[in-house]
């Protein structure tokens, strides 16, 4: 029962990670950005290879890895997502856009990296005996970054000017252009912050769960679950979601038969949606 | 005198229907100007072209001598020219504090922003009240005060009025009348007013331009158009109901 909860609490806390850049992309592009479970996938195999062929420490791989996926975001945006959103004002169009990159990532994964599954070692020792649940020292450290790294960014997003105007744009585009915002630059930004925090993920998860090139979807669905859940585009409501899917999955897989658990958590969600579509947060339509 | 804006025939198009046809207006420094005109007679779109939301397909706008027509939105706040948007347009999920420093976010001065935030809740004491409340939980007036107030704590040179009588109480509407002409003093930023509300626009302001569909039908000094026969019948809708919710400032 511990366990399960200290389980839960671990893995909520990093997928909020994953959910919060979800959420951003979509509430700064209008954009659902399809690559995100790629980019999480992509981030844990740069972790890897950094650790383990190049043998350098764990947190030069976190850093090369958020920097990686930083840049891979904006290449995203730069190169694909903005001509198609200037040229196309039907939604379908970014839609597609972003299923293809979610595709394209996911085969230069396998390209690069192969088609292994990979994890890599603890990277500290030792046990933590918490109230009757067992916490290794490495998720401990994994939980402790990934907390840290969450309250840093919502700082960052309420107390500073560029955090203030990436809030802005999301709230009215147009308007913020009146502030004197470089829109397409506010964007590129957002995006690369979005594409590095789904690479952060990636690199605390694989001390926990190993990676492989094929897993980026099944990760993008649950980061979806999580942003309906909690609301799309609202920040607290991606953390809620995170942890309510990270307990869920946690408590089920502990008590129940794995191959159930999912079963349970999605028609959970379509009842869960059909009384509140708009999710925990999130505003109703229209 | 030299033109603070000067606005040389220009045309533009939504999609490709003629919204202004040829406007030219001319704005010096310090001046308070009106556009007047009926629904859907081109103002906000003149007001749009000006800060860059629209394009015009012909024409020139310069603003202190250089031209501005091809340039972005947030390269013409930097030179100086801020808007307020009709409906407001104020962010309704951040705070009141946050909002106005939206409006400072070209400005570097940190000293600077401060002592103009305390000037703007001297000038509206009804925000600092609701500084770290939720925008969007206003009255109506409160948020015509809060994007007047952004846009000015840009400091600008020109600031844009697009339609700010809009859903607002008679009482409210003197109230913003007085704002408008003590920015306009004491603070010597030039404005463009674009209003529906035409005796109120008149009675605030040095000149005046009569849009109808999309052309300028007549200009002139704000007192002689407050007298003139035409604008009475067509803008002032002496005799309706318009008239009595105008203003006496």
């Amino acid at each position: 029962m511990e366990q399960a909860l200290v389980n839960g609490l671990v893995l909520g806390m990093n997928y909020a990670l994953i959910a919060l850049g979800l959420t951003m992309i979509f509430s700064l592009m209008n954009v659902l950005n399809f690559a995100h479970g790629q980019m999480y996938v992509l981030g844990g195999f740069i972790t890897y290879y950094v650790c383990t062929s190049l043998g350098l420490p764990y947190f030069v791989a976190i850093l090369a890895s958020i920097a990686g996926l930083a840049v891979v975001g904006l290449v995203f945006e730069l190169f694909l997502f903005r001509p198609v959103l200037q040229r196309s004002a039907r939604e379908e169009s970014s839609m597609l856009l972003a299923a293809g990159t979610a595709t394209l990532l996911e085969s230069l994964i396998l390209l690069f990296f192969g088609e292994k599954q990979r994890g890599i070692p603890p990277v500290v020792s030792g046990v933590f005996e918490v109230g009757g649940a067992f916490i290794p020292a490495s998720r401990a450290l994994v939980f402790v970054i990934a907390l840290a790294s969450i309250i840093a960014f919502m700082l960052f997003m309420r107390y500073t000017r560029p955090g203030r105007a990436l809030r802005a744009i999301a709230q009215d585009r147009e308007v913020t252009a009146l502030q004197g915002v470089n829109i397409q630059r506010y964007s590129a930004l957002g995006f690369m912050i979005g594409a590095g925090l789904a690479g952060l993920a990636g690199s605390l998860l694989i001390t926990v769960l190993s990676v492989n090139s094929g897993m980026g979807t099944s990760i993008s669905v649950k980061a979806f679950i999580m942003v309906m859940l909690g609301g799309a585009g609202v920040i607290p409501g991606a953390i809620i979601g995170a942890f309510v899917l990270g307990l869920a999955e946690a408590f089920g897989y502990a008590f129940i038969p794995s191959s159930m658990t999912y079963l349970i958590i999605f028609v959970g969600l379509i009842v869960f949606l059909i009384i509140r579509p708009q999710g925990v947060m999130g505003k109703p339509w229209g | 005198m030299s033109a603070l804006l000067s606005i040389e025939a220009i045309d533009v198009r939504y999609d490709k229907v003629r919204a202004l046809n040829g406007v030219s207006i001319r704005l010096d420094k310090g001046e308070v100007v009106a556009l007047i005109g009926a629904n859907g007679a081109g103002k906000s779109t003149t007001l749009r072209a000006i800060c860059g939301l629209a394009r015009p397909v012909a024409g020139q706008i310069s603003f202190d001598g250089a031209p501005i027509s091809g340039l972005r939105a947030d390269q013409i706040v930097a030179r100086g020219i801020s808007m307020v948007p009709e409906g407001r347009h104020i962010y309704p999920f951040m705070t009141v504090k946050d909002n106005l420093l939206m409006g400072a976010f070209l400005r570097r001065d940190k000293a600077g922003i401060a002592s103009d935030l305390e000037r703007l809740f001297v000038r509206f004491p009804r925000l600092k009240e609701r500084m770290g409340q939720q925008a969007g939980t206003l009255s109506g007036g409160e948020q015509q005060m809060v994007a007047i107030g952004r846009a000015l704590m840009a400091r600008p040179r020109l600031l844009l009025l697009d339609e700010p009588s809009l859903g607002l109480a008679p009482q409210m509407i003197r109230e913003i009348a007085r704002v408008i002409k003590s920015v306009n003093q004491e603070d010597g930023v030039s404005i463009l007013l674009v209003e529906q509300n035409s005796r109120m626009a008149l009675k605030v302001s040095n000149r005046a331009y009569a849009l109808a569909t999309g052309r300028i039908a007549l200009e002139g000094s704000s007192a002689d158009l407050l007298t003139n026969e035409e604008i009475r019948k067509l803008y002032l809708g002496i005799g309706d109901a318009e008239a009595s919710a105008g203003v006496h400032a």
